[in-house]
């Protein structure tokens, strides 16, 4: 455990963090024995290229607040036609959560927000399938979310998952899920293609569309701790200081 | 892995008195009733002393859930409240309140198939179920208040996305006409004042585990898409409402209501209903534009959206924003409801502007805060029928004080104000007064308090059926077989099987070529030409009950399901009598056939029945249970039976149904009572057993 700390402190120090024993200590018990162990990975990993998704998705779903009726088969069909159960905390379609108050919460009150106890309004939530850089893979110290398939969706590699629920915190959508029976993460995925939750919608509410980033036009539901969002950064400068030389203000893969 | 899906195979008993928790093994101990009404009177016939009172400390109240709560089986969101029912008169007996959302479903994804309540909290309490983790918590914060205080309060204590069931003001003073509510609208009637009487204030739920489903992933997804493929509109009607460009036959009375031109109002941007056809399944959503079919041609403008409960393609709760409300009134102008929810409008006689002008819209949905927020129950709007009566009649004024009478603004009633409607449900909902008391109490109590003349049980308008109820699709829908129906519950039955099945709209040849594979041609007559009783009209009322019970144990929403007839004219508009076996199958990995899922419903019907005669301490249901008003046969008074454009019945070929209904079930002919043969034939000897300890088993 004290090299485990050597290491948590070499980490910090790279990325600029302060390393003051109470913030390490509150990092250590907040990321866990096993978070530890995922820093020291990512940590190590850091010195070579980090692994990192650079093409878009060809695919993603929209969704039509105006259309939804909450009748949550989205979810259903997520989970029973990919998982053989059915299991809306495991979907990875979200419409139960913001059902009764929308995604605000409830701390307005009856009436004042969206949802069934406010406005009527029923706000699905859909993985953005996002650019680069894709918080929820640049998070894994497993690099266990890659891009998949020909439509490239960011998908979690059960393989590869440790079960470590860093990218549970990493996506500022809450878009990732755990599937406490596999103990794996898991996240949408497209279904290579035919989504599922738009076959089953019976409002055409969700629609699967060519990709465009939503990123900055999807407002965020948790904010990501600066662990997560930047674990990689240290071994991505290499590839957009290269860049910069080369004249270009983006890095590689953007759009 | 537990042996069966479906069932999470774990059944929470609550003791109220002990604050004890424990654990049953739902397949152990209640897989042969299934779960919904079949535990619930399972566990009142098994534990709940004979007689017992409703507000008693010994009665119990179960919530149940089935099977297929919970899974992708479309309509597939209810759950079924059964405990010994308030407003059964004069004795009080066995009944289920029923209620939608996502109540049931979240149960099951917490772990629970079922929980039974027993004894009384020592002060109020609400019930916390986070996945395994059950809690009884203190509700001293939230006695007093209304559901929809209740249900915020509680989702800020355990998470906006908590599902919660409430009982009201009404609910917590033991008002019988009051509810247990879930979400926006979901209403389980009737049963609010025994989770009052036992000071619980809600059942508060929150799962993240799964339902099992024990078929192949393909096999599931293709049974859902066929299952799908031959639902049609709310209340399973297949033709729309009007005449579309796919659809060989229209009926007006259907709630297939979209068409073109047709919106979604206060959707913004409005959204058009459209053409639906059949096979697109992907404007199911839009078929049933209820708020119209409720509300008339200006609730148009006002609908947001449909609604209704989880896993169900069909929506039939209106969403509206009628922004008047909120500004006349001091209501949410948001409201969300369906059918005899909007019935505040129903306490007037008339409005300043026509029956389904603003005031009326005004007025359902003034009603619909009431209701719901205080916990009223308005009994399939028995309340209000009972309401027109007794002040047309002068019977509110002559029961009740000088001052009380006075203290009420009757000028606003006699003006058609929707806001007179506070007084009536605020003093409803604390018993306020002689009026508030009496009003609450459930149309038998009421009419032996006020001393109804004799005629209010006799006249047709009334709609008074029997035991303290109103009738619920009786003569009107299928003769004889509606007739039955209602005679064999102890509050209105609740049965939607026949009248979905004679209201879908088909002609009447088609409705005859399906009843034929069903239950023989002569169950259906054409509407309005009532025939003499017959068999097939006694197999279409037992599979009418079957499938209820069936329904409400599994569960599935009798509001859409039996799927008898299709919309599909390339099946000739055959549904599927063996859906809910398919789906029961797939769901649980037990292989029924629809002949095996019924013997498991008759053997639940029976339980009603057993009990039912245990706590009247009756064996001759005949005469004394399975009745009918003079009204029936009665009205219209210048016309015979059997002859065309009324439903008048005869007494003598009501006996006959009686007998035809009876001989079906293996019951005793004489009295309408199981015998044991009937009873063993369903696995049942110990009841007849315990029938026969009780007297009350014929010889």
């Amino acid at each position: 455990m004290a090299e485990d700390k050597d290491l948590l402190c070499r980490i910090m120090d790279r990325l600029g963090l302060p390393a003051e024993s109470s913030r390490r200590g509150f990092l250590l018990s907040a990321l866990g024995v096993t978070g530890v162990t995922a820093a020291m990975a990512w940590g190590q990993k850091s010195e070579k290229a980090p692994f990192v998704i650079l093409e878009n998705a060809a695919g993603i779903l929209v969704t039509d607040s105006t259309r939804c009726v909450g009748c949550r088969r989205c979810e259903l069909a997520c989970t029973e036609y990919i998982d053989g159960r059915a299991q809306p905390a495991l979907a990875r379609i979200k419409v139960a959560r913001n059902y009764n108050f929308g995604p605000r919460g409830q701390r307005e009150g009856f009436g004042r927000s969206a949802g069934e106890f406010g406005n009527l309004r029923i706000l699905q939530d859909t993985c953005l399938q996002c650019p680069h850089p894709v918080p929820c893979s640049v998070a894994c110290p497993h690099d266990a979310i890659v891009a998949d398939g020909k439509i490239k969706a960011r998908r979690a590699d059960p393989k590869k998952c440790t079960g470590c629920r860093l990218c549970l915190h990493s996506c500022p959508w809450e878009m990732m899920v755990f599937d406490e029976q596999a103990k794996k993460a898991d996240k949408c995925f497209l279904c290579d293609g035919k989504p599922e939750c738009v076959e089953a919608c019976p409002s055409m509410a969700l629609r699967y569309v060519s990709w465009r980033d939503l990123t900055h036009e999807t407002p965020i539901r948790q904010a990501v701790p600066a662990a997560l969002r930047d674990p990689k950064a240290a071994g991505c400068i290499g590839c957009h200081e290269l860049n910069l030389e080369r004249g270009h203000r983006t890095a590689p893969g953007a759009q | 892995m537990a042996a069966f899906g479906g069932w999470t195979g774990k059944t929470l008993r609550v003791n109220l008195s002990t604050g004890t928790v424990q654990v049953e093994d739902t397949i152990a101990r209640y897989k042969d009733v299934l779960g919904g009404t079949g535990v619930g009177y399972k566990v009142l016939w098994d534990e709940v002393p004979a007689r017992t009172r409703a507000f008693d400390k010994e009665n119990k109240i179960i919530l149940g859930t089935g099977p297929l709560t919970g899974t992708g089986a479309p309509s597939g969101g209810r759950t079924s409240i059964t405990t010994i029912f308030p407003a059964v008169y004069p004795d009080e007996l066995v009944a289920t309140g029923h209620m939608g959302g996502g109540w049931g479903a979240e149960l099951k994804y917490a772990g629970w198939d079922n929980i039974i309540i027993e004894g009384q909290a020592p002060k109020p309490v609400f019930l916390a179920i986070v996945d395994d983790k059950v809690e009884i918590r203190d509700a001293s914060h939230l006695w007093g208040n209304g559901i929809y205080h209740a249900t915020s309060s509680i989702c800020q204590e355990m998470g906006a996305d908590t599902q919660v069931a409430a009982i009201g003001q009404a609910g917590e003073n033991q008002v019988r006409l009051s509810v247990v509510m879930t979400g926006f609208s979901h209403s389980a009637g009737g049963v609010g004042g025994v989770l009052g009487s036992k000071r619980l204030k809600a059942i508060a739920v929150k799962g993240t585990g799964s339902v099992r489903i024990a078929a192949d992933k393909k096999e599931w997804k293709q049974l859902i898409q066929y299952t799908l493929s031959i639902m049609g509109a709310n209340n399973q009607h297949v033709v729309p409402s009007t005449p579309q460009p796919w659809a060989e036959y229209y009926a007006p009375g259907s709630r297939w209501t979209a068409r073109r031109g047709l919106y979604w109002g206060a959707a913004s941007p409005a959204v058009e209903t459209g053409e639906c056809r059949p096979e697109d399944l992907h404007r199911m959503a839009y078929r049933t534009a209820k708020a119209t079919f409720d509300l008339g041609p200006n609730a148009e403008k006002y609908t947001v959206r449909m609604g209704g409960c989880v896993s169900c393609p069909i929506r039939c709760h209106s969403h509206l924003d009628v922004p008047a409300v909120e500004e006349k009134y001091g209501f949410s102008r948001y409201a969300a409801s369906t059918c005899v929810g909007w019935g505040g409008r129903a306490f007037f006689k008339s409005f300043p502007d026509g029956a389904r002008g603003q005031a009326s819209i005004e007025a359902a949905v003034v009603g619909k805060h009431l209701a719901d927020d205080l916990g009223i129950w308005t009994h399939y709007s028995q309340l209000q029928r009972d309401f027109k009566y007794a002040y047309d009649n002068g019977l509110i004024k002559a029961n009740l004080p000088g001052s009380e009478y006075r203290s009420i603004p009757w000028e606003r009633y006699d003006n058609g104000d929707p806001g007179f409607l506070k007084e009536i449900y605020t003093r409803i909902a604390y018993k306020q007064g002689e009026f508030g008391s009496a009003m609450g109490e459930g149309s038998g109590r009421l009419a032996e308090r006020w001393r109804f003349p004799a005629e209010y049980y006799k006249q047709q308008g009334t709609n008074w059926w029997k035991m303290g109820h109103p009738k619920h699709h009786s003569s009107e829908e299928g003769g004889q077989t509606g007739v039955l129906i209602n005679m064999m519950y102890n509050r209105d039955c609740q049965c939607h099987s026949h009248s979905n099945f004679l209201g879908n709209g088909l002609p009447v040849k088609i409705q005859k070529e399906l009843a034929a594979k069903l239950w023989g041609a002569g169950a259906v007559d054409p509407d309005g030409n009532v025939t003499p009783m017959n068999i097939d009209k006694a197999r279409f009322a037992v599979w009418s009950v079957l499938r209820k019970e069936l329904h409400d144990s599994l569960t599935l929403c009798n509001w859409m399901y039996p799927l008898a007839a299709s919309p599909l004219r390339s099946r000739g508009y055959e549904g599927d009598n063996g859906i809910e076996a398919k789906l029961y199958s797939a769901v649980t990995g037990d292989r029924k056939d629809a002949a095996q899922l019924d013997q498991v419903a008759e053997r639940i019907f029976n339980l009603h029945r057993v009990l039912t005669m245990r706590d009247m301490a009756a064996m001759d249901m005949r005469t004394r249970h399975d009745t009918a008003p003079d009204w029936v046969f009665d009205y219209p008074p210048d016309r015979k039976p059997f002859t065309p454009g009324h439903y008048k019945m005869d007494r003598e070929d009501i006996d006959s149904a009686r007998d035809l209904f009876y001989q079906l079930l293996g019951w005793d002919k004489k009295t309408g009572a199981p015998t044991r043969a009937s009873l063993e034939k369903l696995g049942m000897k110990e009841v007849a057993d315990r029938l026969e300890r009780l007297g009350l088993l014929t010889a």
